[in-house]
């Protein structure tokens, strides 16, 4: 999220789109609630009715996998109308920046497509260049070059018309929402925009969030207090999961994974630093190598040194892709032998989970770490399966739940909490990080006694203050995150904060974000100075765990007009304890907030001995306004978005691999030909298994997946715990009840869905919270199913997963989990 | 000292069922084995029962033409003058100060009175057990005399179940219909139902929509229909007495009379 949580109770509309926020994450609701006691109107778009739709105050339904016609439209509502905040666009996104003439957009492809390749040249896409080898600005935003009118060429096409009959969407109840939405282009008037896997899980998944980016900067609401792009984290810790790099194309802190070409470390940060030649941007990850090395110190300590390159080739340096889909393909074709399974559960959650159940038969051994028997752990003895056809060697190893155990979580808004342990394990059960040192400390051992590379397991620092029964201190582990001095006269001293990491070696720090978040007592100010659980030892020193600290803001300390919730001293936020990024966006040249009676900083003039100072929460970068008072360009300011080398945030975007603005294509499978090109669906996927999609003839039904407020994931905690079984004890499909009628289903009847992948029963419930779309003129059906269930536990049921496609995100590789083709029919009673 | 209640604020209720979770975990009551959804939408289980004390109902309603889907919840009404009392012979069930109703299972006598006398149909029976029980919602009375608030109200996200004094309950659900005379419907469902009681309830669809019991109860207290006719019974009793006297006196009259008297007539 930009914002956070507590932040939604400032915006003036909450669109949740992408997301049934009130259902999946309900306490979201208590600050959409407050929202609405202020007034807020809360706009719920959706290809059902949900829980959601139920706390909204406008619905607008829309096809399944047609997100970036819906915004895209919205787009096209805000320029066509001038509903935008234009001082906001000219100055801190990229609108005026002109694009190279080799750059086009035709029949559905942008310039540089090899369809060969199925990939794009992405310097056909780059801006132009003065002399100095800055991008040339229009000032004007008039240039036909100029992204501002790219944008409006590209999005012209995406008409009322055209968007409802792509999307199915109602006229007069799309005209409302964009009515609504686009309303605060006022720069007083905010909303913000909720997001979840319903937006990702699509093979555009990363352009249907551009389009949210976009829209949100052409209305100014980006850096604002209510305002932002959010994405909803579906589980509690998957934010820290992110930043510790529990993916496979980033290292801890979004550093790069190095690609095989880059053997050295020099060749690695030339490759990876960004350069701008741009005075007025601050390219903040020009900082690149200072956070690579103290990441290399943090993991090989005093093994790395300069001589050395800090260890970088004790890296693996993957090639291609290795995401989940991949992992899994390699495994079903025996390259990969063995698996760790933590805290996972792909037999239920993974994408066509028939096949992904078939690869684990492949393995030569499963290690599954959980709280219960998962359907993972059990894939050798699932229904229909012969145990003694199956050679895999698996081990369960029991853990001990969040709760019964000490360590952090980082929710949505990148506040990292800590957390005690209220219980102990139960029998056997032991914290992931004992079973991991454990199994760190047997490799040590093998690799002492030789074997090929042993030096990255051998020389790996593991410090943690391991007491008699094996258990680490994970207070350590949070001290290195944060980082410390590893030389020179403040050795063991923590770092500050990482404006203060080096890249000579001199500093370690295992994730750079969150560097800062564990300091020296001696560096504390304000009420973290008291006594508490916050204030520990470690390595011997005085030290403040901040994502520890419990210190409310006192509300008569809160300056007049600004935002409430900031909360400077509960738990810590990353980066810097900044609650609001990109909030240099959310004042104007002079440093004055746009919305004076909730801004989220401010520079006062009066503050350092009248040098001025900014105020409120903390500035996404500490330069002074972009003018001076007098109204001239201060030369020592810097533009607001500094993490990108432009220094403004990107209408149009180089980075994707799937185009420089979002373009609406179908699903992989869909029921409609793309009514806007040629082009069927995204041009640079990677099908997986082009025999296995769905002729719409034959299935000619969209279907989608989702979870209910019941259910947790993929089961394993929630399908165990008979109080939530009693709620939700089966696997259900909704389905409206025209669909309904002509296949003469009742609610309550066993139904069939299948797709080209497989066949599932579930419970019929036939509702009009679906309804069959308009599309293109034609009726189009669409069926929900939850995907919580499998066959260990309590509550068994058919696993949604088994219909679902191998396909994924062009940029991410997530799977298309939320649009595919399927057929239903009533299950015949014998 | 004051009357407390709950204030269920149905348009901030989304259905997440924390509140029904809550009190199974609250009272360690056994979880039903149900099967696929057994009211509609994902309502689960059927109805309140032994086990369950808090029942979230979902409802999908036409709304002058416009469709929507709003939730309910039942339980114990906690009435002010509560008709199950009225009808226990034992004193098992008792109206604390406080609010709750609660019932002392040492004193019950498993008569069952207070299952039909009840308006809104809460208190149940184990039937199932050897030695059965009444059971309800308690309104938490445990918790409230320890300084805490009953637990849906504590479990709930959206703040759509509050708890305080009834005064204050009754003020601020008013409050509420007034800023935002549009969203609710002008009535506060347990301010004269069943002659008031500690559950209040707003709604922004009519209430009979979300299967609330409105027409079959009274505005006053059940105890003021049964109190006249429990007062009756001395009457009734006497009278009855006096009639079958009557009636024995004249049949035995009857065949007292001797049978030359039939000659007389004859």
């Amino acid at each position: 999220m930009t914002n956070h949580w507590s932040d939604m109770a400032h915006a003036d509309v909450v669109m949740i789109c992408g997301s049934n926020a009130v259902e999946n994450h309900p306490i979201a609701s208590r600050w959409i609630e407050r929202a609405k006691a202020n007034g807020a109107v809360v706009l719920s778009c959706d290809p059902r009715y949900t829980r959601t739709t139920a706390f909204a105050d406008h619905y607008c339904k829309m096809r399944s996998g047609t997100d970036i016609a819906f915004v895209g439209g919205m787009i096209n509502y805000a320029l066509q109308n001038d509903r935008v905040n234009r001082e906001y666009v000219r100055h801190y996104t990229n609108a005026t920046f002109l694009v190279n003439p080799e750059y086009d957009f035709e029949a559905g492809l942008f310039a540089g497509y090899d369809a060969g390749k199925r990939a794009y040249d992405a310097s056909k896409w780059a801006y132009e260049l003065d002399e100095q080898g800055v991008p040339v600005r229009d000032m004007t935003m008039e240039h036909p070059r100029c992204v501002f009118q790219l944008l409006k060429k590209h999005f012209a096409r995406y008409d009322m018309d055209t968007v409802c009959s792509i999307t199915g969407a109602p006229r007069e109840d799309y005209e409302k929402i964009c009515d609504v939405f686009t309303s605060t282009w006022a720069p007083d008037r905010v909303a913000t925009w909720l997001y979840a896997m319903g937006t990702t899980q699509h093979t555009h998944g990363t352009q249907n969030i551009r389009t949210y980016a976009i829209l949100q900067l052409l209305l100014g609401n980006i850096g604002m207090a209510g305002g932002g792009v959010n994405a909803l984290r579906g589980e509690s810790n998957v934010q820290g999961s992110t930043d510790m790099a529990l993916l496979f194309h980033i290292l801890p802190g979004y550093l790069k994974v190095p690609a095989p070409p880059l053997q050295t470390l020099a060749a690695y940060l030339e490759k990876n630093t960004p350069k701008s030649n741009d005075p007025s941007s601050g390219n903040w990850w020009q900082n690149t190598p200072k956070y690579m090395v103290s990441l290399l110190k943090a993991w090989w300590g005093d093994h790395a040194t300069k001589e050395n390159d800090f260890c970088y080739n004790y890296l693996p340096k993957p090639s291609g892709d290795r995401s989940f889909i991949s992992l899994f393909e390699a495994i079903y074709a025996g390259t990969i032998k063995g698996l760790l399974c933590f805290g996972q559960n792909p037999a239920v959650g993974g994408p066509n989970s028939n096949k992904e159940r078939e690869a684990l038969a492949r393995l030569d051994w499963l290690v599954c770490v959980d709280l219960f028997e998962t359907d993972t752990a059990t894939f050798w003895k699932r229904p229909g399966v012969d145990p003694s056809k199956i050679q895999t060697e698996v081990f369960l190893l029991p853990a001990a739940a969040s709760m019964e155990k000490q360590g952090s979580v980082v929710n949505s808004g990148r506040w990292a909490q800590w957390r005690y342990a209220a219980a102990k394990p139960p029998g056997d059960a032991r914290s992931d990080a004992w079973i991991v040192t454990r199994l760190v400390q047997e490799l040590k051992a093998l690799y002492e006694a030789g074997g090929a590379f042993p030096e990255p397991i051998r020389h790996l620092t593991w410090d943690y203050h391991v007491d008699d029964h094996g258990e680490p201190d994970i207070q350590y582990v949070a001290a290195e995150i944060s980082g410390y001095y590893m030389e020179g006269e403040q050795k063991g001293r923590q770092v500050l904060n990482f404006t203060k990491l080096a890249d000579d070696g001199s500093t370690c720090s295992g994730c750079w974000i969150f560097c800062g978040s564990y300091a020296d007592y001696a560096d504390g100010k304000g009420p973290e100075l008291n006594d508490g659980p916050h204030i520990t030892e470690v390595r011997g020193r005085k030290t403040i765990n901040r994502l520890a600290k419990r210190f409310k803001e006192d509300p008569a300390k809160v300056p007049e007009g600004r935002c409430r919730g900031l909360d400077p001293d509960w738990a810590w936020c990353w980066p810097l304890n900044r609650r609001i990024i990109y909030n240099r966006a959310s004042v104007d040249h002079q440093g004055q907030p746009w919305s004076p009676h909730r801004w989220v900083i401010r520079w006062n003039p009066a503050l350092a001995d009248g040098k001025g100072a900014w105020e409120g929460d903390v500035p996404d970068g500490g330069w002074p306004p972009l003018n001076n008072p007098d109204g001239t360009p201060n030369p020592a300011s810097r533009n607001p978005f500094l993490m990108r080398p432009e220094g403004v945030a990107c209408l149009f975007a180089t980075a994707l691999t799937d185009g420089p603005f979002p373009e609406h294509y179908e699903p992989l499978e869909s029921p409609v030909a793309n009514l806007l090109s040629p082009q069927q669906f995204n041009p640079v996927i990677k099908v997986w298994e082009p025999d296995l999609i769905g002729d719409p003839r034959e299935f000619p039904i969209v279907a989608t997946t989702y979870r209910v407020c019941e259910h947790w994931q993929a089961g394993a905690m929630t399908r165990n715990a008979s109080w939530l079984v009693e709620l939700m004890p089966d696997v259900f499909v909704e389905l409206s009840a025209d669909l309904a009628q002509r296949k003469g289903i009742h609610t309550g009847d066993w139904v069939r869905v299948s797709t080209k992948r497989g066949t599932m029963r579930a419970r019929a419930l036939v509702t009009r919270r679906f309804e069959p779309f308009f599309v293109a003129g034609k009726l189009v059906d669409q069926i929900g199913i939850p995907w919580h269930w499998g066959y260990a536990g309590l509550a068994t049921g058919d696993s949604a997963n088994v219909l679902t496609p191998h396909v994924g995100d062009a940029n991410t590789m997530i799977p298309e989990y939320k649009a595919f083709l399927c057929r239903v029919e009533k299950e015949e009673v014998v | 000292m004051a009357m407390n209640a709950l204030l269920i604020d149905l348009p901030r209720c989304m259905g997440c069922r924390g509140c029904q979770v809550a009190c199974k975990h609250e009272y360690k009551r056994a979880a039903e084995k149900t099967e696929f959804f057994a009211g509609p939408g994902y309502q689960n289980p059927r109805d309140l029962s032994k086990d369950t004390w808090c029942l979230v109902t979902y409802n999908e309603v036409l709304v002058n033409g416009r469709f929507e889907w709003v939730f309910g919840k039942r339980q114990c009404m906690h009435c002010q003058v509560p008709g199950c009392i009225s009808a226990c012979p034992v004193q098992a069930l008792e109206k604390l100060p406080t609010g709750p109703v609660v019932y002392h299972k040492d004193k019950c006598i498993g008569c069952r009175y207070c299952m039909l006398a009840c308006p809104f149909v809460v208190p149940r029976f184990e039937f199932d057990s050897w030695n059965p029980y009444i059971t309800k919602c308690t309104m938490c009375a445990h918790r409230q005399a320890r300084g805490e608030i009953p637990a849906c109200a504590k479990a709930c996200p959206t703040g759509a179940i509050t708890f305080g004094e009834r005064d204050a309950m009754v003020r601020e659900a008013q409050q509420r219909i007034a800023n935002n005379p549009n969203g609710y419907v002008h009535h506060i469902y347990g301010l004269h139902e069943a002659g008031g009681t500690c559950v209040l309830h707003i709604s922004s669809v009519p209430f009979e929509k979300l299967g609330y019991i409105t027409k079959k109860v009274p505005t006053s207290p059940m105890v003021a229909h049964t109190e006249p006719a429990m007062k009756g019974i001395p009457f009734v009793m006497f009278g009855l007495a006096a009639i079958l006297g009557l009636g024995y006196h004249l049949r035995t009259r009857l065949e007292r009379q001797p049978a030359d008297g039939a000659g007389d007539r004859q």
